[in-house]
């Protein structure tokens, strides 16, 4: 008889620390750094739950929001050293942004003019850099000439771009060629007119 | 009885012909869903013990796997991965990491710009590309307790259990 109270309160207490354990084992929290672009340049970020919104405008400016039903902490400057600790792993693997780079033509010719070789040494100092098995060749026309001529003109401006990098060094299978005619204009003309900036071929090197 | 024969015969062949088409559609239809199962990017690099979890299936990642919606990114105590994603946005994560990426559109032709990535526990870096470019709320990353929108271009995010 006397036993009984004790087992009331276990009986509250055992399902409380449950309940308490099954809270906190769902809890967990976010912290947002807001980081300098590649360039320096610095962004905005708005991180938000269901109960309001922080934004982040400086670099290395964090906020934390520890669960759904509490706003997310004032944004507070953090050091840049111990950003980069915590982040180190996920920092050490984060790869080089893609590049773009385009090479321009002379009317009806495929022929690399002596600057847009040189623009081929950034091309593969790119590659290089990032190690790219990803590279993108695409061709392109203006709207001078018949659709079947410029496919085949913006084809062969594509291939002589990739036929240098691959006497460079690079391995074709990295490589991807595509041809687009004057389908994909960077400056879009009515049909017949000559536009220096679409006779080109664009690379990305990823 | 000339007459209902010469009726007869065309529908028959009307059938025939017919039914070719259809099965032709139709494997082509598969084939195109397949060959369209949607790129969302690649591994650039990877280091330890590093995953691609797909359809409840894990696989080690290695450089040069594709990804696609609905992957899950994990990697173990000593784990790193590197990816880029299809709009040239560039993601990395650390070790005992798990990430979803619920959604992944690049067309910009016709307009589906959107990535969303859900992220379990661990620590990411991610640095965006065309999609946030192209729709300003086109990005986002959701945590168990919140969600970033993306104006920004460059950030990093950590997510814990509050009792480590």
């Amino acid at each position: 008889m006397k036993n009984k109270p004790l087992l009331r309160i276990r009986n509250i207490i055992l399902p409380l620390v449950f309940f308490l354990l099954l809270i906190s084992g769902c809890a967990s929290t976010t912290q947002v750094v807001l980081l300098p672009d590649p360039d320096g340049k610095v962004g905005t970020l708005e991180v938000s739950n269901v109960k309001g919104t922080q934004t982040l405008n400086q670099a290395w400016q964090a906020t934390v929001s520890a669960s759904m039903d509490r706003i997310p902490s004032e944004p507070k400057l953090l050091e840049e050293e111990k950003v980069r600790q915590v982040f180190r792993e996920a920092l050490e693997a984060e790869p080089i942004p893609p590049v773009s780079f385009i090479i321009y033509f002379r009317t009806d010719r495929s022929a690399l003019s002596t600057e847009s070789l040189t623009l081929l040494t950034k091309v593969m100092d790119a590659i290089l850099s990032r190690k790219s098995t990803d590279i993108i060749i695409s061709g392109h026309t203006d709207a001078v000439g018949a659709i079947d001529y410029n496919h085949r003109l913006s084809l062969r401006r594509a291939k002589a771009v990739a036929d240098i990098l691959i006497a460079r060094g690079i391995d074709r299978q990295n490589i991807q060629v595509t041809y687009h005619g004057k389908g994909n204009p960077l400056v879009p003309t009515p049909d017949g007119r000559p536009e220096p900036r679409n006779r080109r071929v664009e690379i990305t090197v990823r | 009885m000339e007459t209902e024969n010469t009726s007869f015969e065309p529908k028959l062949e009307f059938m025939k012909f017919s039914l070719i088409p259809i099965c032709l559609v139709f494997i082509l239809v598969i084939g195109m869903a397949e060959a369209n199962e949607p790129r969302a990017g690649f591994v650039k690099n990877v280091s330890g013990q590093a995953f691609i979890e797909r359809n409840k299936v894990v696989t080690a990642a290695k450089v040069k796997d594709m990804l696609r919606e609905n992957d899950i990114l994990v990697t173990g105590n000593n784990g790193a991965m590197g990816v880029i994603l299809q709009d040239n946005s560039v993601m990395s994560i650390g070790s005992n990491t798990r990430l979803v990426i619920s959604k992944f559109a690049f067309e910009p032709a016709n307009e589906k710009l959107s990535f969303i990535a859900q992220i379990k526990k661990g620590t990411v870096v991610y640095l965006t590309g065309l999609i946030a470019k192209l729709n300003h709320s086109g990005v986002r990353f959701e945590t168990p307790a919140a969600t970033c929108g993306i104006r920004g271009t460059h950030f990093a995010i950590k997510v814990e259990d509050s009792g480590n």
